[in-house]
């Protein structure tokens, strides 16, 4: 009984570090989808957010208000990015690739000359900030802020895509792209908006995270590496797959940071190996003609 | 008579034209003629130490420009070569190939990482090449790794945890817990700070291992809750520690225990603010430290690097700039780059305090090729002077109190016969 008391803040917290993780794969994976690209300057994107509201807040703008608009500006650099992208469109995925690759780069160098190598950290408003009692446990507030913005836009995200026709057309253009051009729906103009869509998660998640993990001009490599196995262990486009694989690495490394501390990071790439072992496609991810 | 002083004048002025910058320009054609000694800068980019990687760099920049402003060394004008070590082990010990091996460096400069410390200083002895590892301070790296061509010039874990480990537990208790970073330095830092705790009867009640590149600490500190121990000793270095910081300081956990850190380096607390500077560590410098030079110091680092982020230079631009300024002294002093003789020079040399700007002499101990000098104990400072007076210097402590005894045991220096002689 005292071990299970003993557990059940780590489960607790193992559950909100997912959400902010399913958060920055639900963004990756919007893109993956509709665009059969693995954007590589999604991590990048991540951290140019954080990097963003720190140059708003400079200019006095309200913590609030820079935590809309720098996604909204983000998402006019993936705008651009997808611009660049359209001359790959129908050539060897590796062309893709290898652009996001750059960009990715590129937007690194970009952060480092304009906010330079430190560290820097964004400050939140004192009343999110400061720390509350769990179970006896002192928790950071602000984790518990983040842990229900993450799923604040979770949930928003998901009644976008099911609820509303912009929704179905961007789960047609990942389903059927050809389909969707023919039904006279414009194509060019839907990636364009997936991919700012998606490029923006990514933002929200930079933000999220900036006052836990810091703001580091290479910190989008830490989130993009998790986001890329938790799309993995959740199968590559399924929106809820995504969430629980997020959950699921959350609890692990949480737990394993607890009780065996050296094995925490490694511990999600075990629960992959695990998984996929037995079933490749992921949690829910859909058989493929060769398994049907 | 008239005609004569300007005639006199006019020969003065010529003479001033010609063999005023003659003087200068002779050092440069000369240096100019000679090929150039190469330094290779080993020193991270990128990765867990860039931040750090990128002072010392600075630091080393800095002595390198004041040689070549005085027509170089040896008459040979320096070169810096800087590489990416990346904080990555092998990509340390490409680099170090290529730059031996194709670029033909005199001398390898920098590290922070003991990793990629020691898998440069393998590849610098398998060619006998001089290595100065800057900033790296694994008890290994004058210990057991230790080699000929090797020389550390930080202070090491077990340095900084005798100037520490015995004031805490008289001040906060003997119930331990230890924070390590799950490699080299972190692991032998820890030991040490474990043997030193139970040597003074005290007990480390757990030890946690906190994986490198970890940027998410809630589950350590949930477990810090649930074990309540009365001090917590980190060994997280790095971008690991600024997150960690950070972390400690929301929850309002610097406040539930005693922190103490092995050892602070300034770029990875510069800027964060005061309030997440928490507990007592060790370092090896401060730009306030009230010591002749320490000003002209400051003064000089502002003018030559006025658009960097760290407005002042802290232990780890310190160490780069030392190391590398004696390095060109030995040359210069026993006029050649020939690894062995610059190698004899170097082993027990004395430095004084006031070429240091520390309070104590410091020498390299011929045994481990450490270089023993000043530990600092500091907190937050309460009462700061100016924005970038963070650090509050507890105590100073000489180097013969915090030799570690350990490292002479360990370190077994291979001879000068093996040795590849080198030269460049």
């Amino acid at each position: 009984m005292d071990f299970l008391l003993n557990l059940l803040p780590h489960l607790l917290n193992g559950v909100s570090l997912g959400l902010l993780f399913a958060l920055i794969a639900l963004g990756f994976m919007l893109i993956v989808g509709v665009m059969e690209v693995i954007n590589l300057a999604h991590g990048s994107l991540f951290a140019l957010g954080a990097y963003i509201v720190i140059a708003l807040l400079a200019f006095k703008v309200n913590f609030y208000l820079a935590f809309l608009l720098a996604p909204l500006l983000v998402a006019l650099v993936g705008m651009l990015l997808e611009l660049c992208m359209r001359r790959t469109y129908g050539k060897d995925p590796l062309y893709g690739l290898l652009l996001t690759f750059g960009a990715a780069l590129v937007i690194e160098e970009v952060i480092r000359l304009a906010w330079g190598s430190g560290e820097k950290q964004l400050a939140v408003p004192a009343e999110l900030s400061g720390a509350m009692l769990v179970g006896g446990l002192i928790y950071a507030k602000y984790r518990l802020y983040a842990s229900l913005a993450a799923l604040g836009f979770i949930l928003l995200l998901y009644i976008f895509l099911e609820k509303t026709p912009y929704g179905a057309m961007i789960k047609a253009g990942a389903h059927d792209s050809e389909m969707v051009r023919a039904l006279g729906i414009n194509l060019t103009r839907l990636r364009l908006f997936v991919f700012a869509l998606g490029t923006a998660l990514a933002a929200v998640a930079g933000i999220v995270l900036a006052p836990i993990w810091g703001v580091r001009p290479h910190m989008g490599v830490d989130a993009v590496i998790p986001a890329f196995l938790i799309i993995v262990l959740g199968g590559v486009g399924s929106f809820w797959g995504a969430v629980l694989a997020g959950i699921m690495v959350g609890i692990v490394v949480g737990v394993t940071g607890a009780y065996a501390s050296e094995w925490s990071l490694l511990s999600m790439y075990l629960l992959l190996i695990a998984l996929v072992t037995f079933r490749a496609r992921g949690l829910f991810g859909k058989k493929t003609a060769l398994e049907a | 008579m008239k005609r004569n002083r300007r005639k006199l004048l006019q020969m003065l002025g010529a003479g001033a034209a010609f063999y005023g910058p003659w003087t200068v320009n002779r050092v440069w054609s000369q240096a100019a003629q000679k090929k150039p000694l190469v330094i290779g800068l080993t020193m991270d980019a990128s990765g867990q130490f860039g931040a750090s990687g990128m002072d010392e760099r600075l630091g080393a920049m800095l002595a390198i420009r004041e040689f070549n402003e005085k027509g170089g060394v040896i008459g040979r004008r320096i070169e810096a070569l800087h590489m990416d070590t990346e904080t990555t082990p092998a990509t340390g010990s490409r680099i170090a190939e290529r730059m031996i091996t194709r670029n033909e460096a005199a001398v390898l400069i920098g590290a922070v990482h003991s990793g990629v410390a020691n898998a440069i200083s393998q590849v610098a002895q398998k060619y006998g090449t001089v290595f100065f590892n800057t900033n790296s301070s694994s008890p290994t790296e004058a210990g057991r790794d230790c080699h000929r061509v090797k020389f550390v010039w930080d202070g090491n874990g077990t340095n900084f945890n005798h100037a520490i480990v015995k004031n805490a537990m008289k001040a906060s208790g003997r119930n331990w817990v230890l924070l390590t970073n799950d490699y080299v330095w972190g692991h032998q830092t820890s030991k040490s700070t474990r043997a030193l705790i139970e040597a003074n009867g005290g007990k480390v009640v757990e030890e946690l291992l906190v994986p490198q590149n970890t940027r998410d600490f809630s589950s350590y500190l949930l477990k810090l809750q649930q074990i309540k121990p009365q001090v917590v000793a980190t060994a997280v270095g790095g971008d690991d520690i600024k997150a960690l910081r950070q972390q400690v300081v929301q929850t309002k956990l610097d406040k539930a225990y005693a922190w103490i850190n092995n050892q602070q380096d300034w770029p990875d607390v510069y800027g964060l603010g005061p309030e997440a500077v928490f507990g007592v560590f060790g370092t090896t410098w401060y730009y306030r430290l009230d010591l002749p030079g320490v000003k002209e110091f400051v003064a000089k680092y502002q003018k030559t690097y006025p658009g960097v982020q760290i407005k002042v230079p802290g232990n780890v631009f310190l160490n780069g700039y030392l190391a590398t300024r004696e390095y060109l002294r030995v040359v210069e002093e026993a006029g050649t780059t020939n690894n062995i003789a610059v190698i004899k020079k170097l082993e027990g040399r004395k430095m004084a305090a006031v070429d240091r700007m520390q309070h104590h002499d410091a020498w390299i101990d011929p045994a481990t090729h450490q270089v023993q000098q000043t530990i600092y104990m500091a907190s937050y400072n309460d009462k700061p002077v100016e924005k970038d007076d963070i650090f509050k210097i507890l105590t100073q402590v000489p180097p013969q109190e915090v030799v570690d005894q350990d490292a002479p045991k360990a370190c077994k220096l291979e001879t000068y016969e093996a040795t590849p002689s080198y030269e460049q």
